[in-house]
């Protein structure tokens, strides 16, 4: 279909989630479900935590540079569990090609795209 | 550098921010407005007008000498309540006010021509008149773009089965939903695995787009193509072809299927529950069913709302859970969430059934004289105020069905979707008339 003919608007939205990354495809423990699962927490186990959730903030802020260096109409949500970006100007397709090709897998982020009706069809 | 163009989406705005939620404020403020001021002694009726059928032209101008303050305080009424809406959707009002006054004056035209005996001995009533008017003029002249502002097919719609709520009984409602839920799932899902199954094993489509195709020609249309095609992360042509397939066989069905419901001589209700079971989308359902008589628009309502809108989410749901642990992988990575069952849920119903338990309840705690009043003096007006929405909705399907832009589509697509209507039209009709149809005939 050629872009013109295009009948909705799509929305990217690229979850980018600090405490897991894709642990629940495997059905394995997150690092932090893991933490919150001992029984008695030592210092190295807190250690271990903070370089797992220092790893993991470190390429999300990777990932977020990526994106939107590559494209500046991004709306940006921060939660207390996860950061947001979201776009109705490029294509899923692509910034998912732009986070593969510097070596980010589907286990990185979440993709969810949303899609409406161009103009007021039924 | 590009411009920021894209907000932040989700939150308490999308209250104000989704036509969906406008159209339940909008058609639930006019019934509890004209509840009020029936409980204050007075009425909406003053705006309520209907076009009464006629014989002659020289009764045209005499309607008009009776109707015209009516017809003024009905679009003054009509365009404050849309334009709040619309502006705060983020719409241009500049473009809207006049946009919505041609097509209230169309509306007008249409149903005074509906009205006129001759033409509804053809069946040339309203509805048909409105998308074929529609239809000339969105494909054969050039349509400025300011007025795509006021062609809101979607909303005039659902305000409209929001305030047709308010005329169905509650207890109507609960009765026929389990069996509009069952007649519609087993329509549907015979229809999208026939779909898929034809897309992906015949026809070599990506899993993802059958998907999305197939809950396009089962589910609700285009709502469903655009709702399953999120949850599955297809792509936008594919989400786009699916819309197209959509409309091309909504707008042949909103014809072809009054047709052969006449021919067969089927009644009112059964009528109405094959066009919900087998019509795609709601407005060109409505515009379908509204060629046939009020019981058909009840009937096929309560199908198609009660028994196919009302379950997208749960639709959604499954086939993104599905799509991530069947299907094979791609590197766009999802995540099935079961949130998603309510945040696809088409909010326009939650109206729906409240106005029909608001005046459920109303009917049933007054006196039987003071029911009769509610019946003259807030449901029959809400009735013609319901009717003017349907009529803007279908003169917008017509104007926006712009063929040229449909026919894009390739053929496997179309091949597929063409074998799910062949099983999905002889299906409904089985299970609306020869299995349910006394079921339906007597509600």
């Amino acid at each position: 279909m050629k872009k013109g003919a295009i009948l909705c608007v799509q929305r990217a939205r690229f979850f980018f989630y600090f405490f897991e990354e894709g642990e629940w495809k495997r059905k394995e423990k997150t690092p932090l479900e893991k933490f919150l699962l001992l029984k008695k927490a030592g210092p190295d186990d807190i250690r271990a935590l903070k370089d797992a959730l220092s790893r993991r903030l470190e390429r999300i802020a990777q990932m977020v540079e990526i994106l939107t260096s590559a494209h500046d109409d991004w709306a940006i949500t921060t939660k207390k569990d996860y950061i947001l970006l979201e776009t109705e100007t490029l294509d899923f397709t692509e910034a998912v090609k732009l986070l593969n090709a510097h070596g980010f897998t589907n286990d990185d982020f979440v993709l969810r795209c949303e899609y409406r009706r161009k103009w007021g069809m039924m | 550098m590009t411009q920021q163009k894209t907000e932040s989406s989700g939150g308490i705005s999308e209250l104000w921010k989704k036509e969906d939620w406008w159209a339940v404020w909008l058609g639930l403020g006019i019934v509890i407005v004209a509840l009020i001021l029936w409980a204050s002694g007075g009425t909406i009726k003053s705006i309520a007008v209907s076009v009464p059928s006629y014989d002659q032209f020289s009764a045209v101008p005499a309607f008009f000498a009776q109707k015209i303050g009516g017809l003024i305080g009905l679009f003054v009424v009509l365009l404050a309540i849309f334009s709040i809406a619309v502006k705060l959707l983020g719409h241009s009002l500049k473009e809207f006010i006049p946009g919505f006054l041609i097509l209230f004056l169309m509306a007008i035209v249409v149903q005074i021509l509906g009205s006129w005996n001759p033409m509804k001995e053809y069946n040339l009533e309203a509805p048909v008149l409105a998308l074929i008017i529609g239809m000339i003029l969105g494909n054969f002249t050039k349509i400025p773009k300011w007025f795509d502002t006021s062609l809101r097919t979607e909303f005039y719609v659902k305000t409209g089965i929001v305030l047709l709520g308010a005329t169905l009984p509650f207890t109507m409602i609960v009765s026929a939903g389990p069996i509009a839920f069952g007649q519609a799932t087993v329509v549907a899902v015979t229809t999208f695995l026939v779909i898929y199954y034809a897309g992906t094993k015949w026809l070599g489509l990506d899993r993802r787009f059958a998907a999305t195709l197939g809950a396009g020609g089962s589910i609700c249309g285009v709502s469903a193509s655009i709702a399953v095609g999120s949850s599955v992360n297809a792509e936008s042509d594919h989400v786009s072809i699916s819309i197209a397939m959509v409309v091309i066989y909504a707008t042949i069905m909103v014809f072809l299927l009054p047709i052969m419901i006449n021919f067969l001589g089927i009644p009112d209700g059964p009528a109405g529950a094959w066009i919900g079971t087998s019509e795609f989308a709601d407005a060109a359902g409505m515009a379908a069913a509204a060629q046939i008589s009020d019981k058909a628009v009840e009937s096929f309502t309560l199908m198609k709302v009660v028994g196919r809108d009302m379950f997208i989410g749960v639709w959604c749901f499954i086939l993104a859970l599905i799509s991530v642990t069947k299907w094979e992988r791609r590197e766009d990575n999802t995540k099935p969430d079961a949130k998603q069952i309510w945040t696809r849920f088409p909010k326009f119903v939650l109206g729906f059934f409240v106005a029909s338990i608001i005046m459920t309840f109303v009917i049933a705690g007054v006196d039987p004289a003071a029911a009769d009043t509610v019946n003259s003096d807030v449901i029959s007006p809400v009735k013609t105020l319901r009717t003017w929405c349907f009529v803007l909705c279908f003169l917008c399907i017509g104007l926006t069905t712009r063929f040229r832009e449909l026919a894009r589509a390739g053929l496997k697509p179309f091949l597929a979707f063409t074998i799910g209507v062949l099983v999905n039209v002889p299906l409904g009709y089985i299970f609306s008339v020869l299995l349910l149809g006394d079921f339906w005939a007597s509600l």
